[in-house]
């Protein structure tokens, strides 16, 4: 009976270890944190103290006892930084203040020392008052002693900066201040003393002055400085009237000049931009970019006497890609890098160069290496392949096509596959004769009949903008009797003029998808037999946005094809077609699906009651990739609307569903 | 059980013997990446032999290189190339400007190159740990991870003709990747100021100091000139701890600096500047030790402090005058305290003050002559201080350090330091002449040891084995780069070049040693002329001793050696052949440091070693276990002991033997 309360007590106990483990997460660690602190196993307990930290990271006193940990084995910053957040959660312990304080002067923070014993010594505390006594006197004592040597007349770097920094430790900003500017005088290129004055004017508030020592600093000091700089300046980027105080400060800067010029030029202040570059090229007679830049400036506004003194110099300069550069703009021949003789892969490193410059844009430096690692390796037709590849981005298919077709025949079929297609696809652009076919049956169950349009054409392609081409097209139906419909005139409306037209025509090269034409010739109607002459001629614009039917992936797209043509046969009329479809393409495996909406628009000049109106509907059009390139299906179902009166010759509106499919080829 | 053992100690001692610690940088350009390897001492090999390869950029990616890294290879991949696509470091389409790093290793410290570059921005494998990455723009810059056995290590570019621009901590993440550098050495020493340990656990130190090849700790002395309880308790402890861990500890003195209590009691006998004011720079406060009571009063001060603990040695350092500056700034321009002007009037009809009032070379000149001879003089006398007390303490090894006035010749006129009038003081045997490399040279690269040392041997003062190197690990004044302090590969090949060029090497000081550089510079510290394997044994040649990676017993010239400490077998100086013991025991006795020069080391039978050495100073010994007992020279008694295990020997040429159960 006696053991029942020993009993109980054990049980409460093991209730409360339990309950402590479930309620204190940082339990665990923290018991195997002061385990391996008995056992000295200080890596051991710092790791566990962290963990604990983050499982509750007010927990004061674990914090105290990891700094303690630190400080056993000698890692006297992070035991500060510890002593540091204790004191920041607990404000009112005097005893983790005055730790925190002395190791802030062990670790030559001895301002922040100073202050914190300064606030604890006003307490009544006789340990703090002799700690700040101990670091105050020295600094006082420096100070006047810097001071007096100043008086004396050691007007040197050494005397202020000294000055400086022990005046910055006591918290005397203004001295401080002073000092490292005068220092600075006495050596305006060791701009981290600029980063020191900008330091104390932060602490003074004087947030102007800061920015002005520090933006000098960051720019055109030693990295070091410029690194240190960065962190105290804002994160935004400065503005113009910071340049110019800093500059003002710091006129000899001119990285920090040039960033202004840049920046104005930015901003179209051109003319404030070119008198900055012209200071930066008088102080700094070596700076080919700023040179460059104001060359580019004068050139710009037609001043060329004063521009190619500047550009010429850059021109003889050692910055042979910056020479480049202003020969490009001068239309003069680019000069490559002349190759060192001993530089064994030439080939690897010319194609990983010719890579590298593919891929940030720069295609005539791929080209110029891709010559190089071609000399290197001419059987290499992996290169001989991007060489093609490199002409056709440069626009210059004409010396695309031959790279491409030696590429064509490479034994790798990855590389010859996709040789074939580009040279078969630009073959046909650059010979001088281009015969066109194309074919597009299509049925309407508004007319219940399957039409046929095609063309034959071949085309001379001189080197002057226009294009003579002879053709042939067939535009007719199988029925065979909606041409004669109510007349001996074929309406166009009914979609079939029953004729083959031949003739001769000019176009013009098509830009952005424009083109301009004109056409003569004879119609001849294959069931009236009558040969009528026929001249018609217009513009056309074909475009198309986002992913259209030829797209590797999935998205949305919009096509328009518009056209304003003038036909004789049809009364001398100028009819004008708009055929528009967006919608959203799907690439699912080989199948290239498209789903969209038509909105299509007709008028003509004359108003005539068949040339206006109006269709939208869905449609869809697909095609699988085992098919030739330019074969599609086509299926659409349309709602028309005739916009003049049809005088009861038909009803003013219409349904219309239509499918097709188009073929193109060229050779 | 025994075979089991035995078995354990076998399998990583063969594991050594398979990987050679050779490095091959595939490209006609090797570029800095020699340099880095070489700091800890891999040597350069032709690929077939090499474990270690280096693929610069363009590399190609055969996938031959895969099976070799999972069979052991470790390969380093520099910037863009197949081969680092190969192991999944692919190059973005972006690119960012890089220049200010932080590295795992050291979180917090400025890594600034001297040039940001713009590089492509790269996306790193996911099992890859990212070592460091730009500050600014986040960009990984040196990431790695292993792979089978062996590992992959890519940075995003060329690490630099020297080999330590742009990635202080490449050794280490490499470390972090499982290789370690083949060699370690214990013949590194420190300076210690305990300002700066206060509140450290000194056994724990003094562990670390035996691991980073720390030999002996020359200890800031000035603290401890004046008797304190508190303090002289503290220095005991600091003294018992380190020899128990085999380290020794001289006294470091820094006069005309004595002491602060002694600057505040004689106020009259303090140093005065050219602007007559009390000669307190930076954190010296110098005595006019000129005046004969100063120097009566302060001789005797230092002889108690020799006296009062165990020290091993004492060490004179920077034993002339401020400052750096010269005759430039007569603000910290010393000696100019009344009893040299008037020594100086009486021989030279001026007063050396005017030098600073009327510009006149001849007289310049006359007192900065004078004023070298006064600091000769002054080391000759303080050098005679310690002597009288090495007639009592007869181990104390003495150690004058002296800054280089060979390489920059300014310091003479600058301090008053002439290297060859304080080697003629030290004489060829008295001691050990440490050269201060001085602050104006610190910003060289660290070839300039090799022709340090071999200006000061043409001289021969002290003979080949008493001259040191000091190097300062310390936050430069010049502007440096990639980090303000030595660091990492810097360090290590500054502490490489020295070990090289001279028999010893200081550093100053222990405390501005960076944690992540503790582990690795036992190994930039040792110095091997040839390693190669032939058969089952490897063949090392060192000029000064080296010690291997080696965990078990291990056969030295064929003989069962005992100088191994379980990760280690300290070999003598010379060329020794070293193979896997074929008889083990875990409970043979053995000698697990020792810090003099190892001559010859043997077992007598399975419980007696005998070790030949030679010592300037005390030797310390750590055993694996207490001997029963101990001889010196075939006596006993000459041995102190400093633990349970820990014996200091005597100076000199000695054999000592160890008996056990």
């Amino acid at each position: 009976m006696k053991r029942k309360p020993v009993r109980v007590i054990l049980l409460l106990a093991s209730c409360c270890v339990a309950l402590a483990q479930a309620v204190d997460p940082a339990y665990e660690p923290l018991t195997k944190a002061y385990e391996a602190l008995r056992a000295k196993r200080y890596d051991e307990a710092v790791g566990a103290f962290r963990r604990a930290i983050e499982l509750d990271p007010n927990r004061v006193a674990a914090r105290k006892d990891l700094a303690y940990t630190y400080l056993k084995i000698g890692e006297t910053e992070s035991a500060r930084d510890e002593f540091g957040e204790a004191m920041r959660l607990d404000p009112a312990d005097n005893h983790l203040a005055m730790e925190y304080a002395f190791l802030c002067y062990e670790t030559k923070e001895q301002a922040q020392a100073r202050r914190i014993f300064d606030r604890v010594r006003k307490t009544g505390d006789p340990v703090a008052q002799q700690a700040f006594e101990n670091i105050d006197r020295p600094l006082r004592e420096g100070i006047e002693r810097w001071k007096k040597a100043i008086e004396l007349g050691s007007d040197t770097f050494s005397a202020h900066y000294e000055l400086a920094t022990l005046a910055e430790q006591r918290d005397e900003l203004n001295l401080a201040a002073e000092h490292f500017l005068r220092a600075w005088r006495l050596i305006p290129d060791r701009r981290s003393v600029l980063v020191d004055l900008g330091r104390v004017s932060q602490r003074l508030k004087r947030d102007e002055e800061a920015v002005t020592a520090l933006l000098a600093a960051s720019r055109g000091g030693e990295p070091r400085a410029a690194d240190a700089a960065r962190k105290l300046l804002p994160a935004r980027y400065p503005y113009v009237y910071e340049f110019r105080r800093a500059l003002e400060l710091d006129p000899a800067n001119t990285e920090l000049r040039r960033e202004l010029a840049y920046l104005l030029l930015r901003m179209d202040r051109s003319a404030e931009a070119e008198r900055e570059f012209q200071i930066v090229c008088e102080k700094a007679p070596d700076d080919l970019l700023s040179a460059a830049q104001l060359g580019f400036l004068y050139l710009a506004r037609g001043d060329k006497e004063r521009a190619i003194p500047l550009l010429d110099r850059v021109m003889k300069g050692p910055d042979e890609d910056l020479a480049n550069r202003v020969r490009a703009v001068l239309r003069l021949p680019q000069k490559l890098k002349p190759r060192s003789d001993n530089a064994a892969p030439v080939s690897v490193d010319a194609k990983l160069m010719a890579e590298r410059s593919f891929k940030a844009g720069y295609i005539r430096d791929a080209l110029k290496y891709l010559q190089i690692a071609h000399e290197a390796d001419p059987i290499d037709f992996s290169v001989m392949l991007k060489m093609g590849w490199a002409y056709n981005l440069l626009h210059d298919d004409a010396h695309a096509v031959p790279w491409f077709d030696l590429a064509r025949r490479s034994p790798d079929p990855q590389i010859s596959g996709e040789a074939l297609r580009a040279y078969r696809n630009l073959r046909s652009a650059t010979q001088r004769f281009q015969t066109t076919i194309w074919v597009f049956p299509t049925y309407s169950s508004r007319w219940r009949d399957l039409f046929a349009y095609g063309q034959i054409k071949t085309e001379w392609k001189p080197k002057f903008p226009l294009r003579p081409y002879v053709s042939i097209r067939l535009i007719g139906d199988s029925r065979r009797e909606l041409g004669q419909a109510q007349g001996v005139q074929a309406p166009p409306q009914y979609l079939s003029e029953s004729a083959v037209i031949f003739g001769v025509g000019l176009r013009t090269p098509t830009w952005k998808g424009l083109m301009g034409w004109a056409e003569a010739g004879s119609a001849a109607g294959y069931l009236t037999h009558h040969v009528l002459p026929d001249y018609r001629g217009g513009i056309s614009f074909a475009r198309g946005w986002g992913r259209l039917l030829g797209a590797e992936d999935s998205g949305w797209f919009f096509e328009t094809n518009d056209d304003g043509v003038f036909i004789s046969r049809f009364d001398k009329d100028f009819l004008v077609y708009s055929q528009n479809r967006g919608g959203y393409t799907a690439v699912i495996g080989g199948l290239r699906f498209q789903l969209y909406w038509n909105a299509n628009v007709t008028f003509d000049q004359k108003r005539q009651a068949w040339a206006n109106y109006t269709e939208s509907g869905p449609g869809s059009r697909f095609r699988w990739s085992w098919l030739p390139e330019s074969m599609s299906f086509t299926v659409n179902y349309l709602r028309g609307s005739y916009s003049v009166p049809q005088d009861g010759s038909r009803p003013s509106t219409y349904t219309d569903f239509r499918s097709g499919v188009w073929y193109a080829f060229s050779r | 059980m025994r075979f089991l053992v035995s078995l354990l100690f076998l399998i990583p001692a063969g594991a050594w013997a398979a990987a050679l610690p050779y490095f091959s940088v595939l490209s006609d350009d090797a570029g800095g990446w020699p340099r880095i390897f070489s700091a800890v001492g891999f040597q350069p090999q032709a690929a077939g032999k090499a474990r270690i390869f280096v693929l610069r950029p363009g590399a190609l990616g055969s996938p031959d290189w895969t099976a070799r890294v999972e069979n052991g290879a470790v390969v380093i991949l520099e910037g863009e190339s197949p081969a680092a696509e190969l192991f999944g470091f692919r190059r973005e389409k972006e690119n960012a400007r890089v220049g200010s790093l932080e590295d795992v290793h050291r979180p917090g410290l400025a890594i600034i190159w001297e040039k940001a570059l713009e590089l492509p921005r790269y996306s790193v494998p996911k099992q890859a740990r990212v070592f460091a990455w730009d500050k600014w723009s986040k960009v990984p810059v040196m990431a790695g991870y292993r792979l089978g056995s062996g590992a992959v290590l890519w940075v995003i570019a060329s690490p630099g003709e020297r080999g330590y621009e742009r990635f202080p901590y490449l050794l280490h993440a490499l470390g972090d990747l499982g290789v370690e550098p083949p060699f370690r050495s214990d013949r590194l020493w420190a300076f210690f100021d305990h300002s700066y340990r206060l509140r450290v656990d000194l056994d724990y130190f003094a562990a670390r100091w035996r691991r980073a090849g720390i030999t002996a700790l020359h200890v800031a002395a000035w603290h401890f000139y004046d008797r304190d309880r508190e303090r002289d308790q503290y220095l005991e402890r600091l003294i018992a701890a380190c020899h128990r861990q085999g380290v020794l500890v001289y006294a470091w003195l820094e006069l005309p600096h004595v002491s602060e209590k002694f600057w505040n009691d004689h106020p009259e006998w303090r140093e005065k500047t050219g602007v007559l004011q009390d000669a307190h720079l930076d954190w010296r406060k110098l005595m006019n030790l000129t005046n004969r009571d100063c120097f009566r009063a302060a001789a005797a001060g230092i002889q108690d402090l020799m006296r009062r603990f165990d020290w091993d040695g004492a060490n004179v350092a920077e034993l002339y005058f401020e400052s750096l500056e010269g005759l430039a700034n007569p603000a910290r321009f010393t000696p100019m305290n009344d009893d040299v002007r008037a020594q100086f009037r009486r021989s030279n009809g001026f007063d050396p003050i005017e030098i600073f009032q009327k510009h006149d070379e001849a007289r310049q000149r006359q007192f900065l002559e004078f004023r070298a001879g006064l600091a000769r003089e002054m080391q000759r006398e303080w050098l005679g201080v310690l002597e009288d007390v090495r007639h009592e303490r007869r181990w104390l090894d003495l150690v004058l350090t002296h800054v280089d006035d060979r390489l920059d010749t300014g310091m003479r006129d600058a301090i008053g330091a002439d290297s060859e009038g304080a080697l003629k003081v030290l004489g060829p045997s008295r001691g050990t002449f440490l050269v201060e490399d001085p602050a104006t040279v610190w910003n060289q690269g660290p070839e300039r040891y090799t022709e340090l040392a071999r200006r000061y041997r043409e001289r021969g003062a002290t003979g080949n084995d008493g001259l040191a190197i000091d190097i300062n690990i310390v936050e430069r004044y010049q502007d440096v780069y990639p980090t303000k302090q030595q660091t990492g590969t810097e360090l290590f090949q500054l502490v490489h070049f020295a070990a090289k060029a001279f028999p010893r090497v200081a550093l100053y000081a222990e405390h501005s040693l960076l944690a992540p550089d503790v582990d690795l510079l036992s190994s930039a510290a040792a110095g091997v002329r040839r390693v190669e394997r032939m058969g089952p044994k490897l063949v090392i040649d060192s000029e000064h001793g080296v010690g291997v990676p080696w965990s078990g017993d291990a056969m030295v010239d064929g003989k069962l050696w005992p100088v191994v400490d379980g990760r280690t077998a300290w070999l003598p100086s010379g060329a020794h052949t070293v193979e896997a013991a074929t008889s083990v025991s875990a409970e043979r006795p053995r000698a697990l440091r020792f810090t003099g020069d190892l001559q010859t080391a043997e077992y007598l039978n399975n419980s007696t070693i005998e070790i030949a050495y030679s010592s300037k100073g005390r030797a310390a010994v750590v055993l694996s276990g207490r001997p029963l007992k101990f001889e010196v020279d075939g006596a006993p008694g000459s041995a102190v002991e400093a633990g349970e295990a820990s014996f200091l020997l005597p100076r000199g040429q000695h054999i000592v033997t160890f008996q056990f159960q």
